[in-house]
């Protein structure tokens, strides 16, 4: 490959320059002349039935416009996780407010006022009468109370199972099991949820989202209201974080309803408390593993049953749980595989999309056993993956897919050495109230879609009159760089400086179709469409070149936003000549648009070491030390890259050790905002060392390969594996909070 | 009621709730959106502004608090269109992701370099331990605020290029452009004929 001039170097977000000076508008900051604000009722209690809606005290207040509920909204179902309307596998069990409420949290009225405030106060005269049904707070009751029904059809919404391979006996074959369960966590996106929309007259709307798919969101939208595709505009805005949680449509649709019903713009900004409770979390989940070895450390055989808590609606459980069975193949080399996993409906908050898309959650069951198996086996955790790990090349056994150029084995390796890890894992973890352990934990994840849904994208990019770019193109930041990334492509295939590319986001009137930030596919596939825009216009703006310079396209080649003739220094013409000459001639805009297919779906793989200090006195735990290696193919844009793992390991460390959505006896989320929800803050966190394994070789832009969710995935298990080896332990229910640790350690003896 | 203050060095009369929140006035009011609420209970610090150069949870202070008492907001950091250091150090250093819990950070490092120009580490760690990120790790943040009080470390990214600069970068050679141009012209001219005819 050519030596790279852009790809590789360290770019600030696109949109630096406003977000250190406040100006830039997000989402929450957003307003139109004549707004008004909605405000959620939500159902206090966790499985019930509305008797009676009164909002006669609420609709007396002067700022309130009307209140909408259950009794007088229309009962269409929908499903948030769609995103195209021919996908399988969507339940429509959603309405836009419920008279058969499932979870404390379900919507049941919304209350429109001219102010903010006034919706507040509204929305808490809103009195709703409700009939109990017995709530099914935990998997085992939702499947064990078959005489009630959260929706219809049974609790247990999905099951799916996977076998592949076939098992092998070997005598003497080592067997071991373990069972492990992750909880339900928040984003804890900075930004809360929220939408604008604004009905027109004509029966068109606009809706301004600050989601991870404009074009999802208006499928949603549009079957919802019932309203031809064309007359629903969904625009994005810039947006304060999401990690998955804004790629399901739960507030979208009924902003639109309200704002269509009303025919002014609405706004609804849901406050911390509703975005625990009343959006989405990530699914607890429950995972049994039992393998069989050889006595050398060989797998032989994997066998694996999930059960997901779905929460109150199915949304993109069910496909959660089937990603969960594509995991372990993705890492190990495993002669028979065989999964069941199972997504199961309770009274508890609706779960859904988080950062990871189940793999985070099977690495916690996979890593802790990896470290069970190699202790049993006497082996060393590193020594015990190296036997098992796949090669570049291999196919997955459960997906026949490629893996491509997958090089685990090389992070594994690298890792170990430049964490020293021999060294530090043979260290003794001490005897007093401090204890002190290191563990390792591999993951595995994938790049787009392909393989089980179609995976395009679209993009058009024209190069303007003076010679800088336009990319038209449905991204969607959701802040961690989207935008520069492609800017960083297209300039590295024009040869000019990523600053004089203009790259927008998603507006479904303007910008081409594509799904949006979802399944690891931007890089790998959007960031493949936006290469080969780029080479489409290249090649136009050399034939613009070879015509004005009477050369042959051959003897041409770009470089500093110019082209020059190659082996003649002197010979260059710079691109805003060729902009202004070609278009006064026949040539009235060099531009073009591609439709990218993917046909590939290589795993990105990271590999995480962490050390933990223990207090065995008070059960605390503090990562002391962090080192992230990551199998990336090609940072595009390094500093971001390097970024997105610092960022990924604080969120992973806490849902090792710290961040739960926890319900109680009757259904109610005990949390209620980070007062009591702890994500890691500066003083916690570890420096974060982050090691890059990159390579040519895979279908993404110069050989990139996702990052973003990837970069998640071992955290967990990793601190999880340090603080069994820190304590001897086999912890595997997460999060290892103080009161968790101290059980484990209670009736040991611990020296001051 | 009404509220005088002064923000960003300007001063201010206006007529508020009494129970306004600071946050709500200088959002809503002042149309100064810089302020974010990511919580509205003081734990992100996401609101943070300085009310007489500290830290401050504008979510957790009435607007009439604030009367006669000096607020600058991330807006009124940077002095005539020309940055803060903090800011700048922000940009170098790929401090800024999603961005949202930018301004509070901003804030809450300011009012830690005007009590203690050159913090340690572990100083500006706890400084900022009432901002929470959940997209950077805190690290660049860290090293952002670091630099800022002149202890370099090697700046992360390459900073966003002089639109002026950048246009001047590539020029044609004179030579070729003046052949281009000949071609230009002479392959408009058989249209103009092909027209007439």
């Amino acid at each position: 490959m050519h030596e790279l001039r852009y790809v590789g170097g360290s770019y600030p977000v696109h949109d630096v320059a406003q977000k250190v000076t406040g100006e830039l508008v997000y989402g929450s900051d957003f307003t139109l002349p004549g707004m008004l604000h909605a405000k959620l009722v939500l159902s206090p209690i966790a499985h019930g039935l509305v008797k009676r809606v009164d909002a006669s005290r609420a609709e007396a207040l002067p700022e309130v416009v009307r209140v909408f509920s259950c009794v007088d909204s229309p009962m269409t179902t929908f499903c948030r996780a769609r995103i195209h309307p021919g996908q399988d596998l969507v339940a429509h069990d959603e309405t836009l407010f419920s008279e058969h409420v499932r979870f404390v949290g379900d919507r049941v009225a919304a209350v429109v006022a001219t102010t903010r405030a006034a919706a507040v106060a509204a929305a808490a005269l809103v009195e709703v009468e409700y009939e109990e049904l017995p709530a099914l707070l935990t998997v085992e009751q939702a499947l064990s109370r078959r005489d009630v029904a959260i929706h219809p059809g049974g609790n247990l919404v999905y099951e799916y199972e996977v076998e592949k391979g076939a098992a092998r006996a070997v005598e003497g074959a080592v067997v071991v099991e373990s069972v492990t369960s992750t909880p339900r966590v928040h984003h804890a996106a900075l930004e809360p949820h929220v939408c604008i929309a604004q009905g027109h007259g004509g029966g068109g709307m606009t809706v301004w989202t600050t989601s991870q798919g404009s074009y999802a969101a208006r499928t949603v939208i549009a079957e919802l209201l019932g309203l031809e595709y064309h007359r629903v505009r969904v625009v994005k805005l810039p947006m304060g974080g999401s990690f998955g949680g804004k790629t399901e449509y739960i507030v979208e649709p009924v902003v639109a309803f309200l704002a269509r019903e009303l025919r002014r713009p609405v706004k609804l900004l849901l406050d911390r408390e509703e975005c625990i409770r009343a959006t989405m979390v990530r699914p607890a989940t429950c995972t049994g593993i039992t393998t069989t070895c050889t006595r050398d450390g060989r797998l032989l055989d994997f066998e694996a049953v999930s059960t997901l808590d779905a929460g109150a609606y199915a949304s993109s459980t069910p496909d959660y749980g089937i990603h969960m069975t594509k995991k372990v193949t993705k890492a190990y080399r495993v002669p028979h595989y065989r999964h069941l996993s199972r997504t199961v409906l309770t009274n508890t908050p609706v779960a859904g999309a988080a950062r990871g898309w189940g793999a985070p959650e099977m690495a916690v069951a996979v890593e802790t056993h990896m470290d069970r198996v190699a202790s049993a086996l006497r082996l060393d955790p590193v020594e015990f993956r190296l036997k098992n790990l796949v090669e570049p090349s291999d196919i997955d056994l459960v997906t026949g897919l490629s893996l491509g150029e997958a090089r685990v084995r090389e992070c594994l390796r690298r890792g170990a050495d430049a964490f020293d890890w021999t060294t530090r894992r043979a260290r003794p973890v001490g005897r007093g109230r401090y204890r002190r352990g290191v563990g390792v934990a591999v993951g595995a994840h994938k790049n787009g879609m392909y393989g089980a849904f179609p995976e395009a994208s679209n993009m058009a990019l024209k190069m303007n009159e003076d010679g800088t770019f336009e990319l038209s193109a449905s991204l969607h930041d959701p802040g961690c760089g989207v935008i520069t990334v492609m800017k960083v492509i297209v300039g590295e295939v024009l040869g000019v400086h990523p600053d004089l590319i203009a790259a927008g986001e998603a507006d479904t009137a303007v910008t081409p179709f594509d799904y949006g930030t979802y399944g690891s596919r931007v890089t790998y596939v959007v960031g493949a469409c936006a290469e080969r825009v780029a080479r489409e216009v290249r090649a136009r703006l050399l034939e613009a070149a070879a015509d004005l310079l009477r050369e042959p396209v051959e003897r041409l080649h770009v470089r500093d936003g110019a082209v020059w003739v190659k082996d003649d220094h002197e010979r260059s013409i710079a691109y805003r000549d060729i902009a202004v000459l070609s278009g006064m001639r026949h040539v009235p805009s060099i531009s073009a648009a591609v439709t990218y297919f993917a046909t590939s779906n290589p795993a990105s793989y990271s590999v995480q070491f962490a050390e933990v200090e223990v207090d065995c006195a008070t059960g605390l735990t503090a990562v002391t030390d962090f080192l992230a290696v990551g199998d990336v193919g090609r940072a595009v844009n390094r500093g971001m890259c390097e970024a997105q793992f610092r960022g990924a390991v604080q969120m992973g460390i806490g849902y090792a050790l710290c961040e739960q959505v926890v319900v109680d006896e009757a259904g109610r989320s005990g949390v209620a905002g980070f007062k009591n929800y702890h994500i890691v803050n500066a003083p916690d966190m570890p420096e974060v060392q982050v090691l890059l394994v990159e390579h040519e070789g895979d279908d993404g832009p110069f050989g990139a390969k996702s990052v973003g969710e990837i970069a998640t995935v071992p955290t967990a298990p990793a601190v999880v594996n340090a603080v069994n080896h820190a304590l001897a332990t086999q912890l595997s229910e997460l999060p290892l909070t103080p009161e968790r640790i101290l059980a484990a350690l209670r009736g040991r003896e611990v020296s001051a | 009621m009404r509220l005088q203050l002064t923000v960003n060095g300007t001063p201010r009369g206006l007529e508020i709730d009494p129970t306004a929140r600071l946050i709500d006035v200088l959002r809503d009011e002042l149309q100064l959106t810089g302020a974010k609420e990511g919580c509205g209970e003081g734990e992100c610090g996401a609101c943070t502004v300085l009310v007489d150069g500290k830290a401050v949870a504008s979510c957790l202070m009435l607007a009439v608090q604030a009367r006669g008492r000096e607020v600058v907001t991330v807006e009124g950091l940077a002095v005539e269109g020309e940055l803060d250091t903090l800011q700048q150090k922000f940009v170098e250093y790929g401090a800024v992701q999603c961005g949202f819990c930018t301004p509070g950070m901003l804030m809450s490092a300011k009012a830690l370099l005007l009590q203690n120009p050159t913090p340690s580490e572990r100083d500006i760690r706890v400084a900022l331990a009432g901002n929470l990120c959940r997209c950077t790790g805190y690290s660049a943040i860290v090293a952002a605020v670091k630099a800022a009080s002149g202890q370099e470390a090697a700046p992360l990214m390459e900073l966003p290029a002089d639109p002026g600069e950048l246009a001047t970068e590539a020029t044609s050679d004179p030579e070729t452009l003046e052949a281009a141009r000949e071609v230009a012209r002479r392959a408009a001219e058989p249209r103009r004929d092909e027209e007439v005819e």
